[in-house]
This record gives C-alpha cells, sequence and structure tokens, in this order.
C-alpha cells in the first residue's frame, strides 16, 4: 500500500502542489488525469524523489520517508521500492536493450550475471522484444523503447510501478502496442500510478481515477464515477475538452 | 634578483604603445581570414568541382600544421617565389620592400582563412535545410533567403567559434616577434632583457592580453545575446 | 635569403628532424597526462557548484584561456622559480623541461576542464533521472551512465586539444628546449635551406595531427557504436536532436577555436 500525505511542491514562489493525500492500495491501478500545469506529473515525479517535495510523507508498505529531512538512505531505499517510465522513455543512449533491463539488476540489486540477464530477456520476451535484445535505442523505434523502459521497470520488481505520460511522446500508430503491454502487466495485479491522456486506456484499466488541477486532487473516485458522473465543475470542463467523444457513447 | 611589483606597472606602461601593433595583426588576419574562410567554406559546401581538393587541402595542411611553420615558409618562401617571378618578368620590385610586419599579415590571414573556413560551415550546416525551403516557399530567391534568413541565423550559430578564433588569432600574433616585429610580446621581451626583470614585464604582458581576451569574450556575448533573442528557451 | 632551393634536401632533413620527435611526444604526452589530471580536478568545483573553489576554477581557467602559451611559457620560466624562492625552494637548477611541461600541463587542463564539463552537461539530463529512478546512487549513476555517454562526446573535442597541443610545443624552443621546431631553426641556420628545413617540419607535424585525428576518429566511432546515425527505422522527435544539439554545443564551448598556434 502507498500512502501519500500533504504532499507539497512549490517552484520559486509557485505552489505546484498543494497538500496532496493519496492513497493506493496493492494491486491497484490509478490513473491521474488533469490538464497540463495542474501537476500531476511533478506529483508522480515526488513519489520517487526526482522531485524533491517541499513537504509530506511518502509511505510504502511499513517504509516511510518524511520529506522535510529525508537523509540520502532513505531517498534510496525509496527509490528502490519504485520504477519510472518516462515520457521520453530514457533508455541508457550507450547500452543495448537488454544491457539496459540488466543494469538494475547487476548494479542496484547485485544480481549474478548470468541471473540478470535470464530474467532480462524473459522480460524483454514478455513486451514482445525477445528478437530485439541486441539493439541499440537509437535503433528502435519510439513504441519499441517504451517497451524496453517498460521491461527495464518491471526488472526492479518494485512495489509500484510510475508511469510518466508514457504515449505522449509517440507516434499516433505506435501507442497502441505500448497500451496493450502496460494492459497486460496491470491485469497480472502490479500497483501503478499512471499519468496519460489516454481517455479509453483509463475507462478500461483503471481501478481509480484522479483528476487534478492547480495542485490540487479535485476529484476522485471509480472510472465509472469520475467519467460518468463527475461532481466538480472543473472535472466536467476537462472531460468534454479532451472527449467529445464520450459525450456520444453516454 | 627580487621581485619588484612596482615594476609590473612601469612594464605595463612600456608595452600600451605596442597594443595597435597587436591589435593590427589580429583584425587583419581575421577580417582576410574570413574573406578567405567564407570562400573555402562555399567551395566545400557546394563542392566546386577541381577546386572542392585543394580548398580541403588547404585546410587539412594549415589546421594539421603549427601556425609558427607556416610564418616561416611564407617569411622565407615568399621572397624566393616573389624574387623569381620578378626576375623573370623583369618587374623592379623586390621582397625586401615587404615590410616585415607584411609576412605576419599574410602568413596569419592564411592561418586564419583556415580555421574559419570551418567556422562558417559548421554555421551554415548548423542552419536547418527547412529554413531555406520555408524562404523559397514564400517567394524569396536564393540570395534573398540566404542575406535574410540563412546568413543570420549561421552568424548566431557560430559567434562562440567565431569568438575563439579570434582570440586564438589575438594569441598567434605573439609570433610575430619571429619575425622581428615588435608587438606586445616583444616588447615585453625588450623591456625584460634591458632591465633584468622579466617576470614582472612577462606579467604585465600577460595581464594585458588576459583583459583584451575577456573583452573579446564580453562582446561576443553581448552580441549572442542580442541576436539570439529569437532562440530564448532553447534546448541547451 | 640561403642557398637555392633543392627539394631533396627535404628528404635528408626529414630523419634528423625526427631524431627530435622524442621530445616533442615527450612533452605532448606528459603535459597531457597533467592536463587531464588538472582539467578534472578544476571540472569538479563547476560541476558540483562548490562555492569558493567554483570561482579559484573560473579564474584558473579564464587566465590559462586568456593568455598566449608563448607569455605563459616565459611567465613560468621566470616567474616559477622567483616565487618559490620567496617559500626558500631553489628550482633554478630543474632542467627547462620541466617547466615546459608544467606550463603545458597546466594550459591545456584549462581547456581539458572545459571540455569535461561540456561533455558532462551535455548529456540527457534524462538519462540520470532514469539512472536516479532504477536506484541507482549518485557514484553509480555518474561512472556507469553519464561517464561512459560524455566520454563519446568529450572526443572530438580531446582531438582537437591533442592537436593543438602538439602545434603548441612548436614554441617550446623559445626556451631552448631541442624539440623538432627548434631543431629546425638549427638545421636551417647550419645548411641555409631554411624553406626545405620548413617543409620537413610541416610535413612531420602533418602525419602526426593527421594520425591523431584518424586514431581518435576511430575510439569515437567505436564509443559511439550505440548512436545508429543512418537506422531505418524512424525518429521520433526529442531525444535525439536535442542531443546533437547539445553535442554541437558543447564542442562550441569547450573547443580551443581549432586554432592552435
Amino acid at each position: 500500500m502507498i500512502k501519500l500525505r500533504g504532499i507539497s511542491k512549490s517552484f520559486g514562489r509557485q505552489q505546484v502542489l498543494n497538500h496532496i493525500d493519496l492513497t493506493v492500495t496493492k494491486g491497484e491501478v490509478v490513473v491521474i488525469l488533469g490538464p497540463s500545469g495542474s501537476g500531476k506529473t511533478t506529483l508522480l515525479r515526488c513519489v520517487n524523489y526526482l522531485e524533491k517535495p517541499s513537504s509530506g510523507e511518502i509511505a510504502i508498505g511499513d517504509f516511510s520517508v518524511n520529506c522535510k529531512h529525508a537523509r540520502k538512505k532513505e531517498i534510496h531505499q525509496l527509490r528502490q521500492k519504485t520504477a519510472m517510465v518516462f515520457q521520453q522513455y530514457n533508455l541508457f543512449r550507450h547500452k543495448t536493450a537488454l544491457e539496459n533491463v540488466m543494469e538494475g539488476l547487476l548494479v542496484v540489486k547485485k544480481l549474478p550475471k548470468e541471473d540478470a540477464r535470464k530474467r532480462s530477456i524473459a522480460l524483454l520476451e514478455k513486451v514482445g522484444l525477445g528478437s530485439k535484445l541486441d539493439a541499440y535505442p537509437s535503433q528502435l523505434s519510439g513504441g519499441q523503447q517504451q517497451r524496453v523502459g517498460i521491461a527495464r521497470a518491471l526488472a526492479m520488481e518494485p512495489e509500484v510501478i510510475l508511469f510518466d505520460e508514457p504515449t505522449s511522446a509517440l507516434d499516433p500508430e505506435l501507442v497502441g502496442e505500448v497500451l496493450a503491454v502496460i494492459r497486460k502487466i496491470a491485469k497480472e495485479g502490479i500497483t501503478m500510478i499512471v499519468v496519460t491522456h489516454e481517455m479509453s486506456f483509463a475507462r478500461d484499466v483503471a481501478n481509480h481515477v484522479v483528476f487534478m488541477d492547480g495542485g490540487l486532487i479535485v476529484e476522485e473516485g471509480t472510472p465509472v464515477e469520475v467519467f460518468n458522473h463527475p461532481r466538480e465543475e472543473r472535472t466536467k470542463q476537462f472531460l468534454k475538452r479532451i472527449t467529445p467523444e464520450l459525450n456520444y457513447s453516454i | 634578483m627580487k621581485l619588484d611589483p612596482s615594476f609590473i606597472w612601469t612594464a605595463f606602461l612600456q608595452l600600451l604603445s605596442v597594443i595597435p601593433t597587436t591589435l593590427y595583426i589580429t583584425i587583419v588576419s581575421v577580417l582576410v581570414g574570413f574573406l578567405i574562410g567564407t570562400c573555402v567554406a562555399l567551395i566545400r559546401i557546394y563542392k566546386v568541382p577541381v577546386l572542392y581538393p585543394v580548398a580541403a587541402g588547404y585546410v587539412t595542411f594549415i589546421r594539421g600544421t603549427p601556425m609558427l611553420t607556416h610564418l616561416l615558409l611564407i617569411y622565407f618562401g615568399l621572397p624566393m617565389i616573389i624574387d623569381g617571378l620578378a626576375v623573370h618578368y623583369g618587374w623592379s620590385f623586390r621582397a625586401a620592400s615587404i615590410p616585415m610586419i607584411g609576412f605576419a599579415y599574410i602568413s596569419f590571414s592564411i592561418t586564419a582563412g583556415a580555421y574559419m573556413s570551418e567556422v562558417v560551415r559548421s554555421g551554415l550546416l548548423a542552419v536547418d535545410k527547412g529554413q531555406l525551403e520555408a524562404a523559397h516557399a514564400v517567394g524569396m530567391t536564393t540570395p534573398q533567403a540566404l542575406r535574410r534568413i540563412v546568413c543570420p541565423q549561421a552568424l548566431a550559430a557560430s559567434l562562440p567559434n567565431l569568438s575563439n578564433s579570434v582570440i586564438g588569432m589575438l594569441h598567434g600574433s605573439t609570433l610575430a616577434f619571429t619575425v622581428s616585429v615588435v608587438d606586445i610580446n616583444a616588447k615585453a621581451q625588450i623591456v625584460a632583457s634591458t632591465n633584468w626583470k622579466f617576470f614582472e614585464a612577462y606579467l604585465a604582458a600577460a595581464l594585458i592580453f588576459w583583459g583584451l581576451t575577456v573583452l573579446i569574450e564580453r562582446a561576443a556575448a553581448l552580441i549572442e545575446k542580442r541576436i539570439n533573442l529569437y532562440n530564448r528557451g532553447g534546448v541547451a | 635569403m640561403g642557398e637555392p632551393f633543392d627539394f631533396s634536401y627535404v628528404w635528408s632533413f626529414l630523419p634528423k628532424l625526427l631524431s627530435t620527435l622524442s621530445t616533442t611526444l615527450l612533452i605532448v604526452v606528459s603535459s597531457l597526462l597533467a592536463g587531464i589530471i588538472v582539467g578534472f580536478i578544476v571540472a569538479l568545483p563547476r560541476l558540483y557548484k562548490v562555492p569558493v573553489l567554483r570561482t579559484l576554477s573560473e579564474i584558473y581557467i579564464s587566465f590559462f584561456r586568456g593568455t598566449p602559451i608563448l607569455i605563459q611559457l616565459f611567465l613560468f620560466y621566470y616567474g616559477l622559480p622567483e616565487i618559490l624562492k620567496l617559500v626558500q625552494v631553489d628550482v633554478t637548477r630543474a632542467p627547462v623541461l620541466v617547466f615546459v611541461i608544467l606550463t603545458y600541463g597546466l594550459h591545456t587542463g584549462a581547456y581539458m576542464s572545459e571540455m569535461i564539463r561540456a561533455s558532462v552537461t551535455a548529456v540527457d539530463k534524462g538519462q540520470v533521472e532514469a539512472a536516479y529512478a532504477a536506484g541507482m546512487t549518485g557514484y553509480q549513476a555518474f561512472t556507469r551512465i553519464v561517464l561512459p555517454q560524455a566520454l563519446a562526446i568529450a572526443v572530438p573535442v580531446f582531438s582537437n586539444l591533442v592537436i593543438a597541443l602538439l602545434k603548441d610545443t612548436s614554441l617550446a624552443f623559445t626556451l631552448g628546449v631541442m624539440e623538432m621546431t627548434g631543431k629546425a631553426q638549427t638545421l636551417g641556420a647550419v645548411t641555409q635551406h631554411f624553406i626545405e628545413t620548413y617543409i620537413a617540419l610541416a610535413l612531420i607535424y602533418l602525419v602526426i595531427s593527421f594520425s591523431i585525428e584518424k586514431l581518435l576518429g576511430m575510439a569515437e566511432h567505436r564509443l559511439l557504436r550505440h548512436e545508429d546515425r543512418n537506422s531505418p527505422v524512424k525518429k521520433t522527435f526529442g531525444i535525439h536532436r536535442n542531443r546533437s544539439y547539445r553535442r554541437i554545443i558543447a564542442e562550441m564551448e569547450s573547443g580551443k577555436g581549432g586554432v592552435g598556434l
């Protein structure tokens, strides 16, 4: 279980996150929606400390970090319990697909090379890239790179995988393959927090939908609640703008 | 021999009188070098037949050898060629009438030309091909497009390199002492040996060069800021 | 001026000049090593934004990039013994070569530090984030992810710096070191075949520069094997283009502007 309590973050004078509370139970898929600048990516990045929250508490299972005075070791532990899939993939450019997945296993988990290799190959096969083990990121399409990114995140066996707009940088025809992989692993009961603009994906896969705006959680609930019966005006406005097709389907 | 701080000032004052010489050499070599460099860069970009390998060879040779050897080759070689031709065609002109600083001008310009060609070339290549196409698309002719669209962007892109090259030529001008031109470096040598205060004299010379370099850097940064307004919020 | 031109002298001078090649290379290699060490020491405070030390680094770089190497040579040759005398160390008997290597080392160190800094900052920020996100420590992220990529970015600049250093060593003769240029001057004076000696001299420099460029070009190619530039797969926008742009910037910021003396 992941608990965020009172997470705040400001860049200079601008308050980007304002006392965010969020609870994610094990095996749950949480989708965070919101207009750009609403703070959803910042929130996600706070969960594994790529952004340092100004205050608040992050708890994963029994382990918790008070953000006001987090120690280096705690941050390091927190990061080992989480994994991130980036919008721009951020595959290590000088390493092959296989080496990208193995890297964390070798360096962080200190697995023997042969074990790391076997596990990585299995994961790459799972995301449908068994034939691209020795390709460098520059030789892969965006969709393939992102699937390696997902395999790399899975390899660490984290408590939660954070997806930061995993399909936003992709050409439209490549979005499907990445979403299919995410769907597949969601079904396996891996806890995920996903920031995305893919509404139909959110409806299908999410157990819990969070709508953010202006650094606050405006509304949250099941996909049916948030998509079909939004209570807040801001949520309605946003859904209307981003998914005109919803108006027809209801 | 004791350190004499006050002599640094004395030397500094004596060196001031030769700053123009250093600046002349720098400015002439940079300007002529820029002209040569632009021609060479265009020849290389457009792969002009016959001239292309000549240009490439010129750049490779100059960049692969010390500036000092260029100066020495010009200093000893040019008079031989000129006098040879003069005798052959019965001119009255003789190489001996070329002033010493002339050799520095000629040689350093040739050196600068090769480096400048690389600066110009990388500047032009840095401009996105789409820019030229867009200019054509709004109906500009190629010269118009080059003048109004490509060159300003190329200049902006190559400004850091340009300022580095100017500084390089400023520092390179110290070699002029080998052909008995009295620039800052040579003057420092004279001041040092007549007073037997080497350290102080060279310290003064170093300070002058440092000041000039910082000045060039500041100026380049200022210009860059102005012409790069359009580029704000870029990747770097 | 001198004897009439005779090209055959060029060939006969080549071996004579080559006999001093070892001195030239000794200066290049020793100052290069010194320069790399100095470069790292000077670059770190700027990369990690250490107060005070960072300013010192900046002044150091500004001075060594802001004054001609020729002036620096004289300055150290004449100045260092006097300064050391103040603290009761006598170096007046130290061989000239020591001063020469020290000066070239400090000089090239300033450029090296700029190269290191620019290459490290040129590595995409997302790479470090991904390393952190995978649970690596700062040290692991630097040595395993940033450094290998920065190395590849640095090679072209490094290659230019080595060649610039090689060319700069032609000034060591001013302090009486018998390296190739010094040898050429004596040869010219003795035989009165100046042009032939300098042609031979230029040829040797040219061949060495060319070899350095080719060798390091091969190294770069190997280090950049992950950057498949002719990949048939369509590249999406973003990282890749940023990176090449960043590389250009890295080269611009830290290069010697190509001009070695």
